[in-house]
């Protein structure tokens, strides 16, 4: 398929990105929330050719999940995982899938199947399952083929497996963004969030993306831009927001195409193979120009392609009557010297630089102290003075005690009692079930153990309108100033005194 | 189009960036005085019409003229005070203590380098050849360039400073004695700069990058669903509905609003389209915005506004839109719980948004929904709430108009408010955005509840306790021990467990700041001073709905000889969420 042609027509369906339904539905892009980080988006299905008795099953590493138990449910909902026989599934191949057992008790989530007791068979399923599964790819995940040709089955009814859950989720441009692979490097939420945010983009602006990338900023700026969909509103005279994406590498045009597709964004996004650097910004004669209010550069040479946004050609790709607001993306210094070297010289104003430091914040409770001892997580060690002098007076009196048992041993006597190490590990343990842990200790904060302390160096610029002679004569006639200067009305030799 | 400064209109809020970088906040009127100061007064009507992002310079007063004309200073003029000799890194060589060109140089009208013409110098012992009361002399009868050519020329010692030094002290006597400002737009991100400046506190101390991740991590979008086959019909569940705590003075609301489409009005940006140029555009604004006043509400129009509920939420204007007590709209609002009698949302009157002087054409007329707390929890304690008494028609008729007017006017403020709070009881709002003084502790257990499944929850904090304890009240050891206490059957200590901590997923705490740098060839650094304060930390969780009974988590439990129960409650990979039924 050729990057620039363009995939069936635009999809009719508003984009769960920006519309999520009350329930689950089929054929709906969902974010499977498996612990922090680790997030799955997956296109829900009724039916499926993996050979699975259940139908559709994404398998993870905390469970399976035939896709029947996700739909039809409240968003949020927290879902069990299922027995799913991923072994056989090869042997049985898609000719002879098991017949449907009971088709009667096919059921919803609400109501999975009884539990299984049997503990044997219960280990069973979940080592089977521990497979992870997780494609390397979410855009390889998404492009699983929807059953074509086959005679409708009616899937198998799936049983709760003993453990294992996640979360369903509505897909945002945050979570796709987490749940990307680095098919290169990704702008990350603190980034783009403010990138948008001085860019100005609001619903109706139109924005330029050049370098699309995994697609990460082409999401958020769908979302910052979208204010309904152009087919719709050709009556009203209202601009539409609308994102023109361009990417050279062919392979990553094709894939996020076929995303923007498969989420609905592709009436909100124009995406275009070209290298912007060489072959500019201007589309085909059939589509009008940009007009861009934003420009968005994650380019190895910005200046590059800078040349092409210009005011001077009445073909430029910018937005004629008003500003036009620029992010580049650079990680490198030299990149941002020669970038901000150019917009000096090419009539660009407030420009400026600067980096994003972000960081994310871990909190927990820190429990120091001897009763901790042999607990995880905590720092066992005296946690103030009147407990390491009473640890010392401890060690003392066993040792005194120590000394009388061989005293009393060699003329027989009564011996006392001494606590082993073990004995004193047991008793903390013990103690332990009884306490609150979730309020003891001290309360503390410190910074992720990973810290993302470079991303890029983020300039910005704005070019604003041109203002010709004619214009500041027209404006001046509609704004006449002679009777506020109170001076002779006469000098109307434009404003230069 | 699609930006809504695309040139200056009448009765706007702008601000000028004067030489000093401080921002100074007009609100524009047709025919009057713009007074800067000491760098001069001008007319109004010299800005009105012109583009935003253009400096001016005020000129000095001519022909007896009472106040000053302005010149455009082009981009071109105002970067070539900063030459900057390319400095692309293939090209960069020279040993690298000599700069690479010289920066600051004065340019003048005709694009002439000053600097290079020493034909002004003056010979002289003393550093500075000119006497103060010279330069005030100069002042009087010069225009900004002519003094800083002639202070630098009676500067001795000049020659003998590095460039850099030579720049920076150029740039300082430019920044003195030019007469330049510059017109930027009101939008959040000056708002944020002028605010914090003056009156941090009043926004909590919230920057530009903290309130870019709010919305992100809110999830802050336009939700009109025009144009889709199937309108969904009433629903309780989503719509584009944001609740909103607010004490930044209406910022967050003012943010979410921008993203929702609601801040700015449509009426600009179809005049524009319509006249395809922003400057005739502005023939027809020369007398004022003519702003459409509704009609006298009469009984008729309200019996036909109650039944168009599937109101589309992107055309907030209907004519019979009432000035006072509008029926609020039902898809993509914002809901503003607050906790005085109304709503501290000052900073939407630059925005065109006061409900001094209601604005039927403004979108937030209709679609921000203020309410208050004692109006949320116990709206039988307001007497807002409280139907008015109802009079049968042949008895108003026999009424004076004024106590009609009064009567309809209290019907329909009742009408309003029971709307308002009815539905936001309901609850099934998309996302929670608290950027308040409240302990959010005591804000969450009334609010969570009101947010649907997969919602986004967002909170601004300027410090970072308040934060952590809420972190805390939904941490997995407190989840654990929730559950493990439902299990038994018990109900947990409302001590220990002010919030239900199964609701949140991912509770996550950042926090982000922007790090300014200089950028001149060869003098690339971070900047040596900035704005210290409050760091500002964000809260972002997703609502979620839990299972009932309990669940056992599964992962990598570390140690493989750990006993399950064990694993399962405190290490799983996963956040462990033990039944008691499960381990029985």
């Amino acid at each position: 398929m050729a990057a620039d042609e363009p995939l069936e027509a635009p999809s009719k369906r508003p984009s769960p990105f920006f519309h999520s339904t009350p329930l689950t539905g089929p054929d709906s892009l969902a974010i499977l929330h498996l612990k922090r980080d680790s997030l799955l988006p997956l296109t829900l299905r009724t039916t499926a050719d993996e050979g699975y008795a259940e139908g559709a099953v994404t398998n993870t590493r905390f469970g399976s999940f035939p896709h029947s138990t996700l739909l039809g449910t409240e968003w949020g909902t927290q879902i069990r995982a299922s027995k799913v026989d991923t072994g056989s599934r090869g042997r049985k191949g898609k000719q002879h899938k098991e017949p449907p057992k009971d088709q009667g008790e096919r059921s919803g989530p609400s109501n999975a199947a009884s539990k299984d007791s049997d503990s044997s068979k219960k280990r069973k399923a979940d080592e089977s399952s521990q497979i992870d599964d997780v494609p390397t790819s979410p855009a390889k995940k998404l492009k699983q083929p929807p059953q074509q040709n086959e005679q409708p089955l009616v899937p198998k009814a799936a049983v709760e497996a003993g453990s294992g859950f996640c979360h369903i989720l509505p897909p945002t441009p945050e979570a796709w963004t987490s749940s990307l692979d680095h098919r290169t490097q990704v702008v990350y939420t603190p980034d783009y969030s403010y990138i948008l945010q001085r860019l100005r983009a609001r619903p109706g602006s139109t924005i330029i993306e050049a370098g699309a990338g995994s697609g990460s900023f082409t999401h958020a700026a769908a979302r910052a831009v979208f204010n309904g969909y152009p087919s719709s509103s050709s009556t009203s005279t209202q601009h539409s927001g609308k994102v023109y994406s361009y990417e050279y590498h062919e392979p990553r045009v094709a894939t996020l195409r076929q995303e923007l597709h498969d989420h609905g964004l592709d009436s909100i996004v124009h995406l275009t193979h070209r290298d912007v650097c060489n072959k500019g910004f201007a589309l085909d004669a059939s589509t009008p120009p940009p007009r861009a209010d934003a420009i968005f550069l994650d380019l190895p040479a910005p200046w590059l392609a800078l040349k092409h946004l210009t005011r001077s050609t009445p073909s430029a790709p910018l937005n004629p009557s008003g500003p036009t607001h620029l992010c580049t993306f650079s990680p490198c210094i030299e990149q941002v010297t020669a970038t901000v070297s150019f917009l000096r010289k090419n009539h660009w104003t407030e420009i400026s630089m600067c980096e994003v430091q972000h960081k994310r914040i871990d909190v927990r409770r820190d429990r120091v102290g001897l009763k901790e001892e042999g607990l995880r997580g905590v720092n066992a060690s005296a946690a103030s003075v009147e407990e390491a002098i009473q640890r010392l007076r401890d060690v003392e009196s066993k040792l005194s005690v120590y000394h009388e048992n061989r005293a009393a041993a060699e003329e027989g006597g009564q011996q006392k009692k001494i606590q082993s190490k073990a004995e004193r590990l047991e008793k903390i343990k013990r103690e332990a079930e009884g306490r609150k842990m979730y309020k003891e200790g001290n309360l503390v904060q410190r910074t992720e153990p990973e810290v993302r302390t470079h991303t890029s160096y983020l300039v910005f610029a704005v070019l604003p309108r041109v203002w010709g002679e004619e214009d500041e004569r027209r404006c001046a006639e509609a704004w006449p100033v002679e009777e506020v200067m109170g001076g002779e009305a006469e000098n109307e030799d434009g404003k230069k005194a | 189009m699609s930006t809504p400064h695309t040139h200056i209109l009448p009765n706007t809020h702008l601000f000028l960036r004067l030489p000093s970088d401080l921002l100074k906040l007009i609100e524009i009127k047709p025919n009057t005085i713009i007074d800067v100061g000491k760098l001069g007064s001008f007319p109004s009507n010299l800005l009105l019409g012109r583009p935003y992002y253009f400096t001016f310079e005020i000129l000095d007063k001519v022909n007896n003229e009472a106040y000053s004309r302005l010149r455009v200073v082009t981009p071109s003029e105002l970067n070539a005070e900063v030459v900057t000799e390319d400095a692309t890194p293939s090209e960069s060589r020279g040993d690298p203590g000599t700069p690479v060109g010289e920066a600051y140089d004065l340019v003048g009208e005709d694009g002439t380098v000053i600097m290079k013409n020493n034909r002004l110098t003056i010979d002289d012992a003393s550093r500075q050849a000119l006497s103060q009361q010279e330069i005030e002399e100069l002042k009087k009868s010069a225009g900004g360039k002519e003094i800083i050519q002639k202070i630098l020329a009676g500067h001795a010692a000049l020659d003998e400073k590095t460039v850099f030094a030579k720049a920076k002290y150029t740039l300082r006597k430019t920044k003195k004695y030019l007469k330049r400002f510059t017109v930027l737009p009101m939008d959040l991100g000056n708002l944020i700069d002028y605010v914090i400046v003056k009156e941090a506190p009043r926004i909590m101390e919230l920057r530009e990058e903290g309130l870019g991740l709010m919305m992100a991590w809110g999830h802050a979008h336009y939700s009109g669903t025009d144009g889709m086959e199937e309108k969904t019909a009433e629903q309780a569940v989503g719509g584009g509905r944001w609740l909103v705590v607010d004490d930044t003075g209406g910022l967050v609301v003012a943010a979410l609003a921008e993203r929702m489409d609601l801040l700015f009005k449509h009426e600009r940006q179809q005049d524009n389209a319509a006249q395809g140029n922003g400057v005739t555009a502005t023939l027809n604004g020369a007398n004022g915005i003519s702003h459409h006043q509704g009609d006298e509400p009469d009984a008729e129009k309200r019996e036909q506004r109650t039944d168009d509920n599937q109101e589309v939420s992107d055309t907030p204007v209907k004519p019979t839109s009432h000035l006072d007590f509008p029926i609020p709209a039902r898809t993509n609002t914002v809901t503003l719980l607050h906790p005085a009698v109304q709503p501290n949302v000052s900073l939407l009157k630059y925005f065109g948004y006061d409900t001094n002087q209601p604005d039927p054409l403004n979108p937030l007329h209709t679609h921000l929904k203020p309410l208050s707390w004692l109006q949320l929890l116990h709206p039988e304690d307001d007497v807002t709430y409280r139907e008015p008494e109802r009079e049968p028609d042949n008895v108003l008729r026999n009424w004076k108009s004024g106590k009609r007017g009064t009567y309809w006017k209290k019907r329909r403020r009742w009408e309003r408010c029971k709307a308002i709070v009815d539905e936001t009881r309901q609850g099934g709002f998309d996302g929670l955005v608290i950027a308040s003084n409240m302990d959010p502790a005591s804000v969450l257990p009334h609010t969570v509840p009101l947010v649907r499944g997969g919602g986004h929850i967002v909170i601004y904090c300027p410090a970072p306790e308040p934060l952590v304890n809420v972190m805390d009240l939904y941490s997995k050891e407190r989840r654990t021990a929730y559950i493990t206490h439902l299990s038994k059957g018990e109900t947990p200590d409302p001590v220990d467990f002010p919030v239900d901590p199964r609701l949140l997923l991912a509770p996550t705490m950042q926090t982000s700041r922007v790090r300014e740098w200089q950028v001149l060839p060869g003098r690339t650094h971070p900047m040596m001073t900035s704005r210290g304060g409050p760091e500002g930390y964000i809260f972002t969780a997703r609502r979620v709905v839990p299972l009932e009974g309990g669940v056992q988590a599964k992962g990598n439990f570390g140690g493989r000889k750990r006993k399950a129960a064990e694993a399962a409650g405190m290490e799983g990979d996963q956040v462990a969420v033990v039944a008691g039924a499960e381990e029985g």
